[in-house]
């Protein structure tokens, strides 16, 4: 019975806190660079500022939490964290379990291959091992459009985008799938790849709350990313992490993720 | 390289973590343990049935399957308190079978005497078995002791930045330098366990009772 009463206590004193602050708790993978990722201790990226504005602009409170990819959906789903901020792709399934705030952002897929590699955007996938990071959509872009359709390519999932790139240095695999953005950032740090193609698959980022927006965040969230934009600070955040890309007005036109 | 150097004070967090975490995985596992071993050896029947059932199904299931399960509770439990909470649950397991060993290493003979003074069943576990059997103990409970600062690696899974996510971070934004990082993390964990250890194994010697322990003559 007592340990029943200290958890209700507990409860209720966290339920109080969040209706009396409004601190709402961020979830994100902090190994997503330029999006986010934590240096010295501290929460950096894309992300964690636009969040950190919009919640200034719109009067509530975040806190981050750094949660690996594979259990980040399941967490929010949950409702174990109220926010997903973490360069998370709009698809179909999980627009089943979580909801999205409109995107505000696009990219395609990068083809990396080894820098002497003398494949190229065909040849990479024709009877090839090729890896990608589990649970992104690179993976599943790879599962939907290849492998389902029968073409002669094996796929390796791999824990983080570090251990598929290695693979590819050493020889293990042919080519890597990943966010072109992603992809830039392992040529610039100067690993041994390059970008041989680019798969056209316009996927749209948004930040994603829980199924049914318990909290009401998504219209908060939407016109957080209006002013930002219309107050400029929009393309400063795109011009520091993003140095030469063209600002697009945010909110995006969402695309229909299950066409 | 150079900015490795800065990410030290992100090290340090992940090694006081990582101490939090083991410090009450150790402190959990030690009274949880320690109450089902004294249920098993000294409890009624019916209730050292449960005490072995449940130190059986703790020892049974894979840390990380006793994580996701804490982690997924329908209440809003911090992630420290989980990380706390399932290595402490399978801790007490292991522990439990350290001092049961321990309990029943006791020699018979010295609860004997201690009855035949005139003590009562209770003096004669806190003041005759019980320091007996915690001096036992220490070598296997320095083994437990270890083997739990590396289960803290798995933490990270809810949510907890403990070393080793520290490291995953690091060669997640300078996009490389695996190598190094995880050959520091490595030599990070083999420290904590080395010193944790001598701690122990001093301990051991300063507690010593000449003859406790050595087999009888």
């Amino acid at each position: 019975m007592r340990l029943v009463q200290i958890v209700l206590g507990f409860l209720a004193v966290m339920a109080f806190g969040l209706a009396a602050e409004e601190v709402f708790v961020v979830g994100l993978d902090a190994a997503f660079p330029p999006f986010t990722w934590v240096e010295q201790g501290e929460y950096k990226g894309f992300d964690v500022e636009v969040m950190r504005k919009i919640a200034e602009l719109q009067g509530f409170r975040v806190e981050f939490r750094d949660l690996p990819w594979a259990t980040i959906i399941t967490a929010l789903a949950q409702g174990k964290i109220d926010i997903i901020a973490s360069g998370l792709s709009v698809t179909c399934e999980r627009a089943q379990v979580v909801d999205y705030s409109l995107p505000y952002w696009e990219v395609d897929q990068a083809i990396l291959v080894r820098q002497d590699s003398e494949l190229n955007a065909i040849t990479a996938f024709l009877g090839t091992v090729v890896g990608a990071q589990a649970g992104t959509t690179g993976y599943m872009w790879l599962e939907d459009n290849l492998v389902a359709k029968g073409v002669p390519v094996e796929l390796r999932a791999y824990e983080t985008y570090d251990m598929a790139v290695r693979d590819l240095e050493i020889g293990r695999i042919a080519a890597v799938l990943c966010d072109t953005d992603t992809a830039l950032g392992f040529v610039n740090a100067g690993r041994n790849v390059k970008i041989v193609g680019i798969v056209k698959t316009g996927e749209q980022y948004a930040y994603a709350v829980t199924k049914g927006d318990p909290y009401g965040l998504l219209p908060r969230l939407n016109e957080g990313l209006r002013k930002l934009y219309e107050l400029g600070i929009w393309a400063e955040l795109v011009a520091k992490y993003f140095p030469g890309r063209a600002v697009e007005p945010v909110p995006l036109v969402p695309n229909d993720p299950c066409r | 390289m150079g900015d490795l150097l800065g990410e030290w004070f992100g090290f340090l967090h992940g090694v006081g973590v990582t101490l939090q975490v083991v410090a009450g995985v150790m402190a959990f596992g030690f009274l949880f343990g320690l109450g089902l071993a004294l249920t098993q050896v000294y409890g009624p029947r019916l209730l050292a049935l449960v005490a072995t059932s449940l130190e059986r199904t703790l020892r049974g299931i894979p840390v990380i399957v006793l994580l996701l399960v804490v982690y997924y509770l329908p209440w809003d439990l911090p992630p420290l308190l989980v990380a706390i909470a399932a290595l402490g649950l399978c801790s007490s397991g292991y522990q439990s079978q350290i001092f049961h060993t321990a309990l029943r290493s006791v020699r018979p003979g010295q609860v004997e005497a201690g009855r035949a003074l005139g003590l009562t069943d209770r003096q004669v576990l806190v003041h005759i078995v019980l320091p007996q059997a915690f001096r036992l103990a220490i070598a296997s409970w320095a083994n437990e002791f270890s083997a739990q600062i590396k289960e803290t690696s798995l933490v990270y899974i809810v949510g907890v930045a403990e070393i080793l996510r520290h490291a995953r971070r690091i060669i997640a934004y300078t996009f490389g330098n695996s190598l190094v990082i995880y050959g520091f993390t490595a030599l990070i964990y083999f420290a904590l366990t080395r010193a944790g250890n001598a701690f122990l194994r001093r301990l051991e010697r300063r507690l010593a009772i000449p003859g406790l322990g050595k087999p009888l003559a």
